[in-house]
């Protein structure tokens, strides 16, 4: 099939970074060495052409983005800094918004306006319900639980988290469409189940970003990840171990505690980390900055960090600015989640696994349409 | 002739072991009567040559024979002035390096070397160099385009006054029209106004310098330091007395007319390169269809070059020039879309970074086979290609404009073409098996307009480009003092015409200046020696007056050669041509050669050991030997070396001398000839080729077979190869047996 060339594609992506990509000559540099390309899956080379060409719905239905760490050796090693890791990375942003059917993803990648009003509408909006909606202010000592009632607060956060899940689950059926639908594939339902086990890896481990020449990344993020799900984990089962949102803590060697301290630090020490690093520069991976990377990180941090200000002032027994903290904790909290789960930044917390998840049930099915070379892979994985 | 000879052996680098020294010397003084006869274990030393030095203050030696190493090393070492004759022998790279020292054959082959050294040298005369009175060291250039004026300001600045003429009113020529140039200085990769006002303008202040614009060169007599250049100016024809020319006349565009198939006269906004520029100049890109602003455009590269239909060759430039025109649209307005379909992209040099820009600024590029163009609606062009990265049909609309890059023709190439074969002229109407020779061609362009026998323009090679040999000496022309530089001589961009103009320049004045001292120019530069002609033994055959490669002969009514030495490059093509043996060189002649075959010894038939002369160019295939040599490869032992200045200047009557002396073989080792080739006389080692056709008849009427003569190319890469051609000569030889003339 022709493939007509579009050159508004190239404009268009320019919006999500990835400007350098018609710098490429297509040495293919960055193919030899990237660490996670594979026969089958190649990048970045042949999607700097994708790019160039405007070949908007092949990259529609690739997986390679997501196959990509941005572990940066293309772009050291590229002889036309042509920045093939940041053109994967603007491809990975492209995708997110074209897997959000809301069309509230385009619009916080490609306008700073709209990002500002997100984000400043839910967080003044949840300012502005925790200021009317707060139980009685006890300023003698802290009683965090009756200033914002358990029995409120969790079903919202629940529901809250239902309405998140639901917006980035139906997003990753779109992504599947995308990725498989033009293979039609049909596969028992068995091994959707079977091949979770694959999700699940590494929707926990990130094993590929180990495969990335760099192995410390893979721990900065892996410190991030487990702090960042132990801490989701410690607020959900909070209503029944009643270690946090309560007047009566419990003492610091609780494990609820002792694990919210992991966590608070880890991530602390990762988003910090991730600022300084996007400041000075260093590193391929820091050197473009979309303003999305930095909502994400302006809202990140100041969530742990006012979740540990929230603890200080507990353990410190001081009322007043422990409920001030805890105002803030939500207000930063809200817009994290409610906008960099499904459709900015973090849905990357399931576009990644699923990808991988994909790829296996495109192999399940490719086996099973042809049994033989099943028995080849098999006696060559056995 | 050297009156009195000293022969010096030199017993270092293993000679003394590897041969017996004293059975050499006896050579000389016995069989030559040579009384001065010195042995030193390293003549190359201080004090070696300090004993040659007082043999020849203190007993008049004026012929100096030293066996030892390659002529080709200690060359300076060996240096006793112009007075004094030098002939080295050749016993360690060709002897012991490649011969089993101590073996008897090997002291066999040093003793014949020796004594073909010793004959050498006794036949040998200092040159006295051929002088003008009065030698013009002006400098005319023809053509005002960037290439002229850059050789015309770099000879200038040398203080060597120059001559400057331009067809046009106006100087400059195509770098003139440019709407914008490529910085040439870091980055280079930036739009700049064009430079060429800036050198107009030097070259106008410089004294010495004078500039016929509007003007033509109508005629050119003469040669190097003696040319005579007739020019209609607008105010009347002059004449220059010039000593050298430089050649930049620069090319013309391709005509595009030709390329229909890629839609220019069939769809209105289909351009070329120039008229891109000349909208550029206007400060609008739009489409001549409705004169809208052209929002898309797209280049076609290689339009009409590189193409068996058109221009066979790439034009160097067309990637460039459309990279630069790439970047007047885009910073025109960065929103255009300009696509560049090339079949290889080629940014020579610091082009890379002119690239590099383009395609920040956001250009598409596709490397594409086959690229087809059709008209879609409202006279929108659509390009059709296979993307070679995406391995797809690829599809580009509503294009405004499609720019063909249209490639360059030498102006050497416009005219009528006139084919002179060297071998027609000599037998009209005959027809001869055998291998021909090149033709010579060249195309009436009107432009030097030269009184040469051999034709008014310059010899062109296979696209027109005039002929060079392009490796060494690119510059060099097949006319002595005539230098072409710039896109006449080859494509080329900006950057290299202006290098190529300062190095055309530069060989002019060496012309010039070499010329003044009698001596050679390029590739036997230095040379003092000229060919002599006894016209008194002259039959006015012809051979070499157009067998001369570089035109250096005239003839007058009587078909007698007219030598104009200054023009000579002194190969000896002349020499080998000439049957009635007429033309010689004080120091290289033919007698000089016949008797250096006829002093070796040749066995007697039972003695099993046959021999071979090896007639080697002293370009190519004599290093070759010595790096043979040098590799300690091993060589058939009845090998006999004897160099030549270029196998062009072989004469038949060597091949007779060696069979009828009982010389088993003649093997004869020169350059590679034909389209790609590599003589650095261009023609000499062909014409060598050509000649050995005729030997047939020699051989026959000596009842030999024709088997015992056989030519080789070698360059000099082929070191490698030589002992196994020379042993598969060795072996042809075995099967047709000795020579019957052994011992006659």
């Amino acid at each position: 099939m022709a493939v007509r060339v579009n050159p508004d594609f190239y404009r268009k992506l320019k919006k999500f970074g990835g400007q350098s990509a018609t710098q490429c000559f297509h040495c293919g540099n960055c193919t030899v060495v990237c660490p996670l390309s594979t026969e089958e899956y190649q990048f970045p080379r042949r999607f700097m052409r994708y790019v160039q060409l405007g070949m908007e719905e092949k990259i529609k239905h690739s997986v390679e983005p997501w196959l990509c760490y941005y572990c940066g050796d293309c772009q050291r090693l590229c002889p036309r800094q042509a920045n093939p890791g940041e053109v994967m990375m603007a491809l990975r942003r492209y995708l997110t918004t074209t897997y959000d059917w809301t069309g509230l993803g385009r619009l916080l990648y490609t306008s700073n306006f709209w990002k500002l009003f997100f984000v400043g509408l839910l967080f003044f909006v949840t300012l502005w319900v925790v200021y009317t909606f707060h139980g009685p202010v006890v300023t003698e000592h802290v009683e965090l639980e009756t200033f914002a009632p358990a029995h409120i607060v969790h079903p919202v956060g629940y529901i809250f988290g239902t309405l998140l899940a639901v917006l980035l689950l139906s997003n990753v059926y779109r992504m599947y469409k995308f990725i498989l639908g033009p293979e039609k594939i049909s596969l028992p339902a068995s091994v959707y189940l079977e091949e979770l086990k694959t999700l699940l890896l590494h929707f926990f481990t990130q094993l590929r970003l180990r495969m990335c020449t760099d192995k410390s990344r893979w721990i900065k993020h892996w410190l991030l990840m487990s702090g960042y799900f132990i801490a989701f984990m410690l607020v959900n089962i909070d209503m029944v171990t009643r270690w946090s949102l309560t007047n009566e803590p419990p003492a610091w060697w609780h494990p609820a505690k002792l694990l919210w301290t992991y966590a608070t630090f880890a991530m602390l020490y990762a988003t910090t980390e991730a600022i300084i690093g996007r400041l000075r520069k260093k590193e391929p991976i820091h050197q473009f900055s979309h303003s999305t990377d930095w909502m994400f990180l302006l809202l990140l941090w100041p969530t742990i960090f006012t979740g540990l200000l929230v603890r200080i002032f507990m353990e410190a027994d001081l009322a007043l600015p422990t409920y001030y903290a805890f105002a803030f904790h939500l207000a930063f909290t809200v817009p994290l989640l409610g906008l960099e789960v499904p459709f900015a930044k973090w849905s990357h917390l399931a576009y990644r696994p699923f990808a991988l998840y994909f790829i296996r049930l495109r192999e399940r099915a490719r086996a099973m349409q042809q049994p033989q070379m099943a028995t080849e892979a098999e006696a060559q994985s056995a | 002739m050297a009156k009195k000879i000293a022969v010096y052996l030199c017993s270092g680098c293993g000679l003394g072991e590897g041969l017996n020294l004293e059975a050499l010397a006896k050579v000389a003084t016995k069989e030559y009567k040579i009384e001065l006869v010195k042995t030193h274990p390293a003549l190359c030393s201080a004090e070696g040559r300090q004993l040659i030095q007082e043999d020849i203050e203190k007993e008049g030696v004026d012929g100096v024979v030293i066996a030892g190493c390659s002529p080709r090393v200690n060359t300076e070492v060996f240096d006793f002035g112009p007075n004094i004759i030098v002939e080295r022998v050749n016993l360690r790279e060709q002897g012991i390096w490649c011969h089993p020292p101590g073996d008897e054959d090997t002291q066999m082959l040093a003793e014949d070397q020796l004594r073909m050294g010793i004959v050498k040298a006794k036949d040998a005369q200092v040159p006295e160099p051929y002088k003008v009175e009065e030698i013009s060291k002006t400098i005319l250039v023809i053509g005002g385009g960037l290439a002229g004026i850059t050789a015309a300001l770099e000879a200038a600045k040398a203080n060597y006054p120059v001559v400057l003429v331009e067809k046009n009113e106006e100087l400059g020529g195509w770098a003139a029209r440019l709407y914008k140039q490529v910085t040439l200085k870091p980055p280079y990769n930036q739009l700049e106004e064009p430079d060429i006002k800036d050198r107009i303008k030097a070259l106008q202040e410089k004294p010495n310098v004078k500039i016929y614009t509007s003007a033509k060169v109508e005629k050119i007599s003469g040669a190097p330091g003696l040319f005579d250049a007739t020019i209609s100016t607008k105010n009347g024809t002059v004449t220059e007395r010039v000593g050298a020319i430089i050649l930049a006349t620069g090319a013309v565009p391709y005509d595009a007319s030709k390329l229909e198939h890629l839609g220019f006269g069939r769809f209105p906004n289909v351009i070329t390169t120039d008229m891109l520029e000349e909208m550029a100049r206007q400060g609008k890109f739009v489409r001549p269809s409705d004169g809208k602003e052209a929002k898309n455009v797209a280049f076609i590269l290689c339009a009409g070059s590189r193409d068996p239909e058109h221009l066979p060759y790439c034009s160097a430039s067309c990637c460039v020039d459309s990279l630069r025109q790439a970047l007047y649209l885009k910073e025109k307005d960065p929103d255009t879309a300009v696509y560049i379909f090339y079949r290889d992209l080629r940014a020579p040099g610091q082009h890379e970074y002119l690239y590099k820009r383009v395609q920040e600024e956001g250009v598409i590029f596709f490397r594409s086979d086959n690229t087809q163009i059709e008209e879609g609606s409202n006279n929108r062009l659509v390009i059709r290609a296979k993307d070679v990265l995406v391995n797809e049909e690829v599809i580009v609309e509503d294009l405004d404009l499609v720019v063909l890059a249209t490639g360059m023709v030498p102006t050497t190439a416009l005219g009528e073409m006139i084919v002179v074969g060297a071998e027609e002229e000599e037998e009209k109407g005959k027809k001869e098996e055998g291998p021909l020779v090149r033709p010579d061609v060249y195309f009436r362009c009107d432009l030097l307009n030269l009184e040469y026998r051999q034709g008014p323009e310059l010899p062109t090679l296979k696209y027109g480009f005039p002929d060079s040999h392009f490796i060494c000496f690119p510059y060099e022309t097949r006319r002595t003092g005539i230098y072409a530089a710039g896109t006449v001589r080859a494509p080329m961009d900006m950057r290299t015409t202006i290098v190529d103009a300062t190095g055309a320049a530069l060989k002019a004045i060496q012309c010039l200046e070499l010329t003044a001292q009698g001596m050679a120019v390029h590739p036997r530069s230095l040379d003092t020696s000229y060919p002599e002609f006894n016209l008194t033994q002259c039959t006015q055959c012809k051979r070499c007056t157009v067998e001369c490669p570089f035109g250096a002969l005239n003839e007058d009514e009587k078909a007698n050669p007219l030598p104009n030495p200054t023009r000579c490059r002194r190969c000896a093509t002349c020499m080998g041509a000439c049957p009635q043996r007429a033309i010689s060189f004080k120091n290289y002649n033919v007698n000089m050669i016949g008797n250096m075959v006829k002093a070796i010894e040749v066995p007697e038939e039972d003695e099993e050991k046959p021999r071979i002369v090896v007639f080697a160019c002293e370009n190519d295939a004599y290093p070759a030997l010595d790096m043979a040599g040098m590799k300690r490869l091993q060589l058939s032992p009845w090998i006999r070396v004897i160099p030549l200045r270029c196998l062009g200047s072989m004469n038949l009557i060597w091949i007779a001398d060696a069979l009828a002396k009982g010389i088993d073989g003649v093997l004869l080792l020169g350059c590679k000839h034909g389209e790609d080739y590599q003589c650095h006389f261009v023609k000499g080692s062909e014409l060598c080729n050509y000649r050995l056709s005729k030997i047939k008849e020699t051989l026959d009427r000596l009842a030999l077979e024709s088997d015992r003569v056989r030519m080789v190319q070698v360059e000099i890469m082929d070191w490698h190869k030589l002992p196994e051609i020379i042993e598969d000569f060795a072996k042809r030889l075995e099967e047709v047996g000795p020579n019957p003339y052994k011992g006659f």
